[in-house]
């Protein structure tokens, strides 16, 4: 299977393990995933804003793009998959206005008069919901190295789940990362706060604020007895893990915990090569831990 | 033309003419016209070359060089008057006091502002000053190449040799040795500073060779080699602060009882203003003179290029050398009209495009040096009159451009000529396909201000480099040498201008009293005349305005 | 001979005369009018704006440099009778249009930010540290409509964000740092800029250094050629003819 594939700019750069630890679990699943070409920055927090339309011409830009590639895949399905979560929020909302907004979607075709106008045929979809389509009997087909023993504590933080329109599951309780996991053979943590804000791009103006709530939703999940905490967001991950650095600061006592994206999990688990994990840019190494119980050598 | 019909950008009779190309290219490929000889060489030169040919040029009649031979145009500019009188200027009033003032700010300006502040100048005690923008001068037109002996093959012997042979041996054997010695160093620092050049998939320099060049030596950077170069000079300037100052040419230089120049006239050519500036050593960078258009030739050149330095220097009293050659650029655009005389670079035949006449015949070997290579163009058009006649009166060959993708496969002319691609595209011609009109263009001044290893004139405190600098090339200069000599003496009059000051000179009163000797030098060997120079720019305005035209306000 | 030889200086001094001293109106045939900065003007039809501004009476000052589409200064803005489009050109290489209205920009405010190659990373983070706007790129694509040089100049900001030095110096190559795309940008980023500080990254970090070039640096400064020289440097000038000669009969195919 072949699926238009949109990283965004962070699976470039700082979430590289992402995107590497993604694209093997996905092959091993059957599905190709073809990065888009030409693609642009998806805008991010800039392109949620609702009073004009020259910030949507950055994500309707891509999904021109994404409806070109599946003409040219062929088929009938027209679908957009993501990784990370701001990308897939800003992509599906944006997706949404010019569908419900006929002529604003006109005026941006206009506006964009060098490209084919888009039509809105594409679906924008988590990398998550694909694998809920492909079935969590499959990936525990592929697990060769059951992660037993690992206890795991998910989190989703704000931009999968809300707004309601364009959620991917239940916002209060999710239960996609724990089908997974489960499906990996790994003991499932319920964290309270699993789908509190980690403070988003507070990070950049005040880096304490955003260390208080990463501190209250690690220091849960710990309490609640997790050892590693997944995300599937590059900027979650930075709230969660590089913050730690400033969460000790202000509470020394706290014990750092490794947080990992859920597909280097799946890397481990479906038993593919070291290198697909990605180790090596998680700010808090999950090695000692995964050796400690046996899960890797 | 608006009335005539175009066809591919072409009218139709010069359509015919490619037609006659196109049949004879099967035959053309790879099959050269043997070299001349150093007897057909001079031949042809004595025979078409514009130096050559009587009634360009005269004996200056005043200053250092008096009773040598240099073009009309030039001597116009020598035997002129100053663009002030010397007692307008109030001296008084020093407006800068520095170590170095850079005049002119191409490649060989530039490197020599890097280098002084390298050597121990800090950045406030340079000064670089540019008629124009800082960036324009014909440094950034250049186009093919920047000459290096680097590979295992080649050596700075081989590369002094052809220069020397290029030159007609008229070059000073110490400058020229230190030309293609540093060279190797000079493609070392740009490659370190950033600049992108042309590289094969191992990391190796493409290097090709060009006319009068035995080996593969020219380093490129596609067809924007100039542009590279300085763009990436000028950004490491500009990141060190060092004070700079734009559209206000040198006007005048100024001297001290011992005749030590020690600074300039500058003038603010938005506002009028002057000022003056007073300084330890003043490097002579100011560059060409195309927009003389010497013998009515269109030029390469930028704007600026008006021979001011030479100018200025002279009348300081600096020896001029080698002033009697002109080189006139082979391949300059004959068609259409608005981009004549524009630049196409040597590299074109390099790489495998073929001179030929209106019957599509070859006729010479596409590599000469520069002065015969256009000589024989001449020859092609006004004396055997196998030149294609433009409809505005212009005569040229075809270059046989299709070639170049044929020989070296598809993709290659656009990869390596983007420039020229793109300068025909826009006026509807498509070079891969079609061949391009080329005439003799005026190109390059050979010689200049003469200069020794360490960028030095005759006169203490000057120093000079790049193309306002003679000794250097000789009579006739190599493709890819140009850009070459502004780096290394740019460098050079950086270094040895910072030990200059480093060692202490005692600079006395600025003053014109050069000016005033000079003046007196023209009234007396009668010289009558309303020419004022340096002219700073070329005047292309219409000539109906002008006949209008009152200086009222 | 003698006579030839003045008359072909001569014809070629007339067929060149068009560019070299201006067009004279007797052999104009086709008129048209242009708007420079709103007043109209009758110039020849075949003229670059350019030298259809000189023929109006305007000595350039600004917005003229090497008259040959390298320099980047004689940014035109115009528009075409009629429509409703801004177009972007270089004076130097565009004929005029019968009613086109136009100005000149010869200068785009945008200082550029300092720095030191020698202590940066190849990283995007280090660009958006000195050009940090280059995050406020919308997509809208008015950079690379108005570059006259046809460059994807969005791609190559869009490249910045990934960090993909490489795409920002191929796409970037050929600017001329005209200053159009700046001025057009609503986020206000000054791209050429940019690119200039990715260029030098790349070249400095992003490819390997040249092995050739270095080792002939050493050889040099060693001394390998003194001897060389200093024979060849002693020969008369008749010899060096002779080498000379032979030298050039052993050139390398090119």
């Amino acid at each position: 299977m072949k699926i238009p594939y949109y990283p965004g700019c962070s699976l470039k750069t700082t979430a590289q393990n992402f995107e590497i630890s993604a694209l093997a679990v996905a092959k091993t699943l059957g599905i190709e995933l073809i990065e888009l070409p030409r693609w642009n920055c998806c805008g991010t927090v800039s392109s949620l804003t609702s009073d004009d339309l020259m910030h949507h011409l950055a994500p309707i830009r891509n999904l021109v793009r994404a409806e070109e590639m599946s003409e040219n895949l062929g088929g009938d399905e027209y679908k957009l998959v993501t990784l990370c979560s701001m990308c897939f929020n800003v992509l599906k909302r944006s997706n949404l206005r010019v569908k419900e907004n006929p002529d604003e979607l006109k005026k941006i075709n206009d506006f964009m008069y060098l490209e084919k106008d888009y039509s809105g045929r594409v679906e924008v979809i988590h990398f998550l919901e694909l694998l809920r389509e492909i079935g969590f009997q499959k990936v525990k087909e592929k697990v060769k190295n059951p992660l037993s023993g690992l206890k795991v504590a998910p989190y989703y933080g704000c931009l999968l789940l809300r707004p309601k329109e364009i959620g991917i599951d239940d916002p209060e309780d999710p239960t996609v990362q724990v089908e997974i996991l489960a499906a990996l053979g790994a003991e499932i943590v319920n964290n309270p706060f699993k789908t509190r804000c980690c403070g988003s791009y507070q990070t950049v103006q005040d880096k304490y604020a955003v260390a208080e709530l990463a501190y209250d939703i690690l220091s849960r999940a710990q309490k609640e007895g997790a050892e590693f905490v997944t995300t599937c967001c590059p900027l979650c991950m930075f709230n969660l893990a590089d913050r730690q650095k400033e969460v000790v600061e202000k509470y020394p006592e706290f014990r750092s915990i490794p947080v990992l994206y859920i597909t280097q999990l799946m890397a481990v688990a479906f038993d593919l090569d070291e290198k697909y994990y990605g180790f090596d840019l998680n700010y808090v190494d999950p090695r000692p831990i995964l050796k400690e119980k046996g899960v890797i050598r | 033309m608006a009335e005539l019909e175009l066809i591919g950008g072409y009218p139709a009779y010069m359509r015919e003419s490619i037609k006659l190309v196109e049949k004879t290219r099967s035959r053309r490929i790879g099959k050269l016209p043997p070299q001349m000889t150093p007897q057909e060489r001079e031949e042809i030169l004595n025979l078409c070359h514009p130096d050559y040919a009587p009634g360009g040029k005269r004996a200056i009649k005043v200053g250092p060089n008096a009773g040598d031979i240099a073009p009309n145009e030039v001597v116009d500019l020598l035997e002129a008057y100053p663009l002030i009188e010397p007692n307008q200027i109030d001296l008084s009033r020093i407006d800068y006091e520095i170590d170095v003032l850079i005049i002119g700010g191409g490649l060989a300006g530039t490197s020599a502002a890097l280098l002084a502040n390298d050597s121990g100048i800090p950045a406030n005690k340079i000064l670089l000053t540019n008629k124009l923008r800082h960036g324009d001068a014909n440094s950034m037109m250049a186009q093919g190449g920047t000459q290096a002996a680097d590979r295992p093959n080649d050596s700075p012997v081989i590369h002094y040799i052809d220069a020397l042979g290029g030159g007609h041996f008229a070059n000073k054997p110490d400058v020229l040795r230190a030309l293609v010695e540093d060279a190797p160093t000079v493609i070392k620092w740009l490659e370190e500073l950033g600049a992108l050049f042309d590289k094969d998939a191992d990391g190796n320099f493409v290097e090709l060779t060009g006319g009068g060049t035995s080996r593969r030596r020219m380093h490129a950077c596609a067809d924007y080699t100039g542009m590279e170069e300085l763009r990436v000079l000028r950004d490491e300037f500009r990141n060190r602060e060092i004070p700079v100052l734009e559209f206000y040419p040198a006007i005048e230089l100024l001297t001290d009882e011992e005749n030590k120049v020690v600074g300039a006239i500058l003038w603010n050519m938005e506002t009028e203003e002057y000022k003056v500036v007073k300084s330890k050593a003043t490097i002579l960078a100011t560059g060409g003179f195309g927009r003389l258009h010497i013998r009515g030739f269109p030029t390469t050149n930028h704007y600026g290029a008006t021979c001011d330095g030479v100018v200025l220097a002279y009348r300081a009293g600096a020896k001029l050398r080698d002033v009697d050659t002109v080189q006139y650029h082979p391949t300059g655009a004959a068609y259409p009209q608005q981009i004549i005389g524009l630049l196409l670079t040597e590299k074109l035949r390099t790489s495998g495009a073929q001179p030929v006449n209106k019957d599509g015949e070859e006729f010479v070997f596409p590599l000469e040096p520069r002065d015969v290579e256009s000589s024989a163009f001449i020859r092609e058009c006004y004396i055997r009159n196998k030149g294609i006649t433009t409809p505005t009166g212009m005569k040229g060959i075809w270059l046989d451009t299709p070639l170049i993708d044929i020989i070296n496969g598809e993709g290659c002319t656009e990869k390596s000529f983007p420039a020229m691609v793109r300068m025909f595209k826009r006026f509807g011609i498509d070079m891969v396909k079609d061949p391009v009109l080329v005439f003799p263009t005026l190109h390059y001044q050979n010689g200049g201000v003469e200069t020794d290893p360490q960028g030095r004139t005759n006169i203490e405190g000057l120093f000079v480099a790049g193309e306002v600098s003679g000794g250097v090339h000789g009579k006739n200069r190599l493709m890819g040498n140009s850009t070459l000599d502004c780096m290394v003496f740019g460098r050079r009059a950086g270094i040895y201008s910072a030990e200059y000051v480093r060692k202490g000179v005692k600079i006395g009163k600025p003053s014109l009293k050069h000016v005033e000797k000079y003046l007196k030098m023209l009234k007396d060997a009668g010289i009558n005349t309303e020419r004022r120079s340096p002219i700073l720019l070329p005047d292309y305005r219409g000539k109906a305005v002008l006949a209008r035209m009152i200086d009222i306000f | 001979m003698a006579e030839k030889k003045i008359s072909v200086m001569d014809k070629i001094r007339e067929a060149g005369k068009s560019i070299t001293s201006g067009v004279a109106e007797e052999d104009i045939k086709y008129w048209v009018t242009i708007h420079i900065m709103g007043k109209a003007y009758r110039v020849p039809a075949d003229l670059t704006i350019m030298q259809a501004i000189e023929y109006a009476g305007y000595r350039l000052i600004r917005s003229c440099g090497c008259r040959a589409g390298f320099c980047g200064a004689c940014s035109t803005v115009f528009r075409r009778k009629g429509e409703y489009k801004l177009q972007t050109a270089m004076a130097c290489q565009t004929r005029v249009e019968d009613g086109m209205f136009l100005v000149q920009i010869p200068f785009s405010p945008a200082e550029k930010p300092l720095y030191d190659v020698k202590n940066e990373e190849l990283e995007s983070s280090v660009i958006l540290k000195y050009f940090p706007e280059v995050a406020r790129c919308v997509s809208c694509n008015t950079c690379t409509k108005a570059c006259p040089q046809d460059l994807e100049v969005m791609d190559y900001v869009q490249a910045a964000l990934r960090g993909d030095f490489k795409a920002i110096a191929d796409g970037s190559f050929e600017c001329i740092q005209c200053g159009l795309c700046a001025i057009r940008c609503p986020a206000e980023i000054v791209q050429y800029h940019m690119a200039q500080f990715a260029r030098r990254m790349y070249g400095i970090y992003g490819t390997p250094r040249e092995k050739n070039v270095e080792k002939r640096v050493e050889e040099i400064k060693s001394g390998k050629f003194d001897k060389e020289f200093q024979r060849v440097m002693s020969l008369s000038l008749a010899e060096l003819k002779r080498i000379y000669t032979e030298q050039q009969n052993t050139r390398e195919v090119y």
